[in-house]
């Protein structure tokens, strides 16, 4: 439709082609009747210009500086699959969604997923639009190659389509890399002390506060879920809970060791020291996604034992919950009142719950991302906090930045996490025709 | 700082209850208001309010009902379940005492609830001739503890929180019976009740009540244990 709003934008700023304005028409007419009608072939002559519009599409818009890659024939071809697999899930799941006796929670998990697959569906109506629209072009160019105007008219706006239909086909190929569940998900932060005794605690600590501040950059909530403080005020343990769009697909890469040399505040002979502060980032899970029952939960006060109800007074409202088939257990006691502190262990249970599920569907999914960029486990040193040198190097992405204090106060923490986005999609896209 | 000293004393000496102290006490996600003469409400009966909402989610006809707290006190359950009901329903709750009504009062006003929350000063139903068999929902967290048990409760509790409503009488039933019977005859068909008790022993009784000698009257008749597994609360429907 665009196209034909396109033509006569073009044609009434030269009012005499008005003529050719209805030959175009005319075209299309032509031309969906070939379509809806049962001839097996929409007629493309194999003449000169169609040969030249395929090598247009294959060669000539390759150049390195492009701004829309060329995706290559063979990526586009499995692209293919995977869309109309997508076109026909979605009305799958439109038709389902449709019916009445759908469960509320089958309905919930429907819906949830028609929105995961939304954007992408959207893309794929442009695509199919644009990909009519150059068929129709095809058939005109065909159809009137004795006039030569109209002919280049044709041939521009063709060139037109083909750019968009690329651009549509890069953004497309965006959305279909595998996407973690969980990027769009709130997090859960876990920070603990690791070789190095009181110092590693201290920066345990300061750690958690550069993820605090980080998060309050990005508009982010943060709030502290548990900590276990360490003799001079250091963090042995620390957990926080952070809520905002994304805060896990920007976060995910941060679980792993970091690893400070520096002298120690205990240091009396000023020598530097190494210690290490591991980091865990879990995606926060609501309850569709992990099937909590109730009956699987056992929850307990630290009243057991008087009479309770009526004959005591006490402002002590903490909860332990127990997961019964994992043996997960929980202590919530900040809150307070005691159905808050349900609240919160609730949301803590199901957050360990659901990554406990995604790292049993982690290792037996494909390689992806995991192995080289390390998301997730926690081995190995991911990243080095070099006080003397004032720089902070990743190891992963090979980045150095050398303002320390910068990054402790969250500023540029951005550095290392686009860093290891790019890469991230550099080794999808690598991997994504080889995926099949 | 020499009122804090005074009520740090008050504290420690006289063991008078925190949340008197500071006037308010952490309930679910409420903060209610509470003074001498009214109970604190406790930890085990904010379940009183998930049992309800259980009920609610499942029967529209709950959401729009009229439901009934009686011996309100700061108006904790009232507060709760009133906004579990929206603008459909309503809460009528009844507390002998004054104060404690005025207190249950400035707790519904305090959450914007006026007009689904409505206190009524009496006796259990005395206040509510008018509903007699138009009730969807009754809950309650009457007066259970036997009188003999009074004087050896927690020091905060016997010196300080009133025994009008704590001491239910010589077994401590005295006003659980009442209610039951009530119930019978204020619930409509299908209406829930659930009521909190002294532990194992009264529930056990009240089920065998409710199931034996009131018979024909209520089914799904069940006790139901609090988190530190005393059978605290009676639960059932109206036949």
């Amino acid at each position: 439709m665009r196209s034909r709003r396109g033509l006569l934008l073009f044609l009434c700023r030269n009012g005499n082609w008005f003529v050719k304005y209805q030959t175009v028409q005319k075209c299309f007419h032509n031309h969906h009747h070939l379509l809806s009608s049962t001839t097996p072939k929409p007629c493309f002559p194999s003449s000169t210009n169609t040969t030249t519009l395929f090598n247009h599409r294959s060669y000539s818009t390759s150049g390195a500086a492009e701004m829309n890659p060329q995706i290559s024939n063979d990526l586009i071809k499995i692209m293919e699959n995977r869309l109309s697999a997508i076109e026909q899930r979605n009305n799958y799941l439109q038709n389902f969604m449709s019916q009445p006796e759908a469960s509320p929670s089958e309905y919930s998990r429907a819906n949830k997923e028609l929105r995961k697959i939304r954007s992408s569906m959207e893309l794929i109506t442009q695509l199919r639009a644009k990909q009519k629209e150059i068929d129709g072009l095809k058939s005109l160019i065909a159809e009137c190659p004795e006039d030569k105007d109209m002919h280049d008219m044709a041939v521009e706006e063709m060139d037109e389509a083909i750019e968009e239909e690329n651009r549509i086909h890069n953004l497309l190929l965006k959305s279909l890399l595998p996407k973690d569940d969980a990027d769009e998900r709130d997090c859960i932060l876990e920070v603990r002390a690791g070789t190095g005794g009181e110092e590693a605690s201290l920066f345990a600590m300061e750690i958690f506060r550069m993820y605090e501040r980080y998060s309050h950059k990005q508009g982010w909530k943060f709030e502290v879920v548990d900590v276990m403080e360490s003799d001079l005020k250091g963090f042995k343990e620390a957990s926080g809970a952070i809520s905002g769009s994304g805060a896990f697909g920007r976060l995910k890469f941060e679980s792993g060791t970091h690893r400070v040399q520096r002298v120690p505040l205990t240091e009396k002979a000023g020598r530097v020291h190494t210690s290490a502060v591991t980091v865990a980032i879990l995606p926060q899970a609501d309850e569709v996604d992990v099937q909590l029952r109730n009956e699987d939960l056992k929850i307990d006060t630290y009243r057991s034992g008087g009479s309770g109800g009526q004959h005591a007074n006490t402002t002590n409202s903490a909860v332990r919950m127990t997961h019964i088939p994992t043996g997960l257990t929980v202590a919530i006691q900040d809150e307070r009142s005691q159905h808050m502190n349900k609240a919160k262990a609730l949301k803590v249970i199901c957050a360990k719950l659901y990554e406990l599920e995604r790292s049993r569907l982690h290792t037996s999914r494909s390689k992806l991302r995991s192995e080289q960029i390390g998301s997730g486990d926690r081995s190995g040193r991911i990243r080095t906090y070099n006080f003397p040198q004032g720089r902070v190097t990743d190891h992963r992405v090979g980045i150095t930045h050398h303002s320390i204090d910068d990054v402790m106060q969250g500023e540029n923490l951005d550095v290392f996490i686009d860093g290891l986005l790019l890469k991230q999609e550099m080794d999808a896209i690598a991997s994504f025709g080889s995926d099949e | 700082m020499e009122e804090l000293y005074a009520l740090w004393k008050q504290r420690i000496e006289e063991r008078r209850p925190f949340q008197y102290i500071v006037g308010c006490e952490h309930w679910r996600d409420l903060v209610l208001s509470v003074q001498e003469g009214v109970l604190i409400p406790r930890p085990e009966t904010e379940l009183i309010v998930d049992m309800a909402n259980e009920v609610i989610l499942k029967d529209k006809e709950m959401k729009q009902g009229v439901w009934v707290d009686l011996g309100t006190g700061s108006g904790a359950l009232a507060i709760g379940i009133g906004r579990l009901l929206g603008n459909e329903g309503r809460v009528i709750a009844t507390d002998l005492s004054p104060i404690a009504a005025s207190v249950a009062a400035f707790n519904v006003q305090r959450y914007n609830l006026q007009d689904v929350v409505e206190i009524r000063t009496g006796s259990w139903f005395e206040p509510l001739d008018e509903f007699k068999g138009k009730i969807v929902g009754l809950v309650s967290n009457p007066p259970y503890i036997p009188s003999g048990d009074i004087t050896g409760l927690q020091a905060e509790v016997v010196r300080h929180e009133p025994k009008l409503a704590l001491d239910g009488g010589a077994n401590g039933l005295d006003d659980l019976l009442n209610i039951c019977k009530g119930a019978a005859s204020f619930l409509k068909a299908g209406g829930f009740f659930i009521f909190e008790t002294n532990g194992a022993k009264q529930s056990k009784f009240l089920v065998d009540f409710l199931n034996i000698q009131m018979e024909g009257s209520f089914q799904y008749v069940n006790s139901v244990s609090d988190f530190a597994g005393i059978q605290r609360f009676v639960t059932g429907f109206r036949k």
